[in-house]
């Protein structure tokens, strides 16, 4: 993130959306929201991302996420 | 920050781009606009469309309307959210900006006043969208635009059924009904033709093809979209000006009517007789039409309301 400035909502987190479509794929990242708490990313999550009957999905704090390395950059 | 050698190589071979820092400014810059104008064009879709989902003839009908006005704004949630990776702020870009700079087609400033008018826009605007937004999410080098467009895609689908199954039902039902459709083609089947922008020919340079922001010309992408609302509407028994030819052994869609021509607004009336050229069309577009100040402030509005009040209670 690059702007530190307040939502409306207050101090909203960015969260990771994962999901799939059937017990045969992998989990796969579908997108991401931008919630105040985990209950409401839950929810936006849920309202956003209905574009398929998936299996499972999961969220997660996009700063829990722990970045080994990037596209472009050596392994 | 790659080097412009390196940007040049990832760019001709089909790569995708990733993160700001492989990035040139140049690029950025063309990235963004074309990001602005794809989400203002899906936010604006949704007053646009509730306005008129509003004189749905069933609670099953409407719920359908306000289904694609849901999809719509998790599309324009997608392109702003990219946009706010990129550095801009989006509370900025939705609640904060003039009505007259926002960058979706003109198409959507004409009032759509019936269910009618809605299922057309669905046939016709979701179509313009689909070829458009396709060819993105087949060609684009931007990573996380092309992933996010798999959703787009599908939902876009579905709101293109909605409008050709709607405007089947019309037509087959005959009379005024019928003769309503007709009505509404024929002033949103040519706004639909402009949706794709200036001729090949007057537009000699594109830099978004060059960075693969998109793949096909706007010709190629009209023709594209003649080719699938043309023979639809045919076949409903829907009349449209334009017509197939086939040239070289390849079929081309050719107009009937002088392109650009003269459009009242208001009256929601093409002039076929009174050709105009792209400069006056531009300068209409750039004036905005009669419905842009009224939609963008149904969302403003509500967000500065909620703003001060939030600011009142001391949180
Ligand atoms: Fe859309
Ligand atoms: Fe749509």
């Amino acid at each position: 993130m690059t702007t530190n400035y307040k939502r409306v909502t207050g101090d909203a987190v960015e969260y990771e959306v994962f999901a799939r479509k059937t017990r045969a794929e992998p989990l796969h990242q579908v997108g991401s929201v931008v919630a105040p708490d985990d209950d409401l990313a839950m929810a936006y999550a849920r309202a956003t991302y209905d574009e398929e009957r998936w299996c499972e999905m999961a969220i997660v704090r996009k700063d829990h996420v722990i970045e080994l390395w990037q596209p472009g950059e050596i392994a | 920050m790659g080097t412009q050698a390196e940007f040049d190589q990832m760019i001709k071979s089909g790569e995708l781009i990733e993160s700001r820092n492989e990035m040139t400014p140049e690029y950025l810059r063309e990235l963004k606009h074309t990001l602005i104008v794809s989400g203002d064009t899906e936010l604006i879709s949704a007053p646009a469309y509730y306005l008129a989902a509003k004189r749905a003839p069933s609670i099953n009908a409407f719920m359908t309307g306000i289904a694609i006005i849901q999809d719509e704004l998790a599309h324009a949630h997608i392109a702003y959210h990219i946009l706010e990776d990129l550095g801009e702020d989006q509370e900025k870009l939705i609640f904060s900006r003039d009505p007259k700079s926002f960058r979706y087609p003109y198409a959507f400033d004409v009032p759509l006043d019936s269910w009618t008018e809605l299922v057309v826009a669905n046939g016709m605007y979701d179509q313009a969208g689909f070829c458009l937004l396709g060819d993105i999410h087949d060609k684009c080098s931007y990573g996380p635009w092309k992933r996010g467009l798999n959703k787009v895609m599908a939902e876009e689908n579905f709101h293109l059924r909605n409008g050709r199954t709607w405007m089947k039902r019309i037509s087959a039902a005959g009379g005024s009904a019928k003769d309503e459709l007709q009505r509404a083609v024929d002033w949103m089947f040519p706004l639909s033709v402009e949706w794709f922008g200036l001729p090949d020919s007057m537009k000699m340079h594109s830099t978004q093809l060059e960075y693969r922001l998109k793949g096909l010309t706007n010709d190629q992408l009209r023709q594209w979209w003649l080719s699938t609302v043309v023979p639809y509407c045919e076949q409903i028994g829907i009349k449209v000006p334009a017509h197939k030819e086939v040239r070289d052994g390849k079929d081309v869609w050719d107009l009937d009517y002088p392109f650009p021509c003269d459009f009242d607004p208001e009256a929601k009336r093409w002039d076929f007789k009174k050709p105009a050229t792209w400069d006056d069309v531009l300068v209409r577009w750039r004036a905005r039409g009669p419905r842009n100040v009224e939609m963008v402030a149904m969302f403003q509005e509500e967000f500065h309301k909620f703003r001060k009040t939030h600011q009142k209670n001391g949180s």
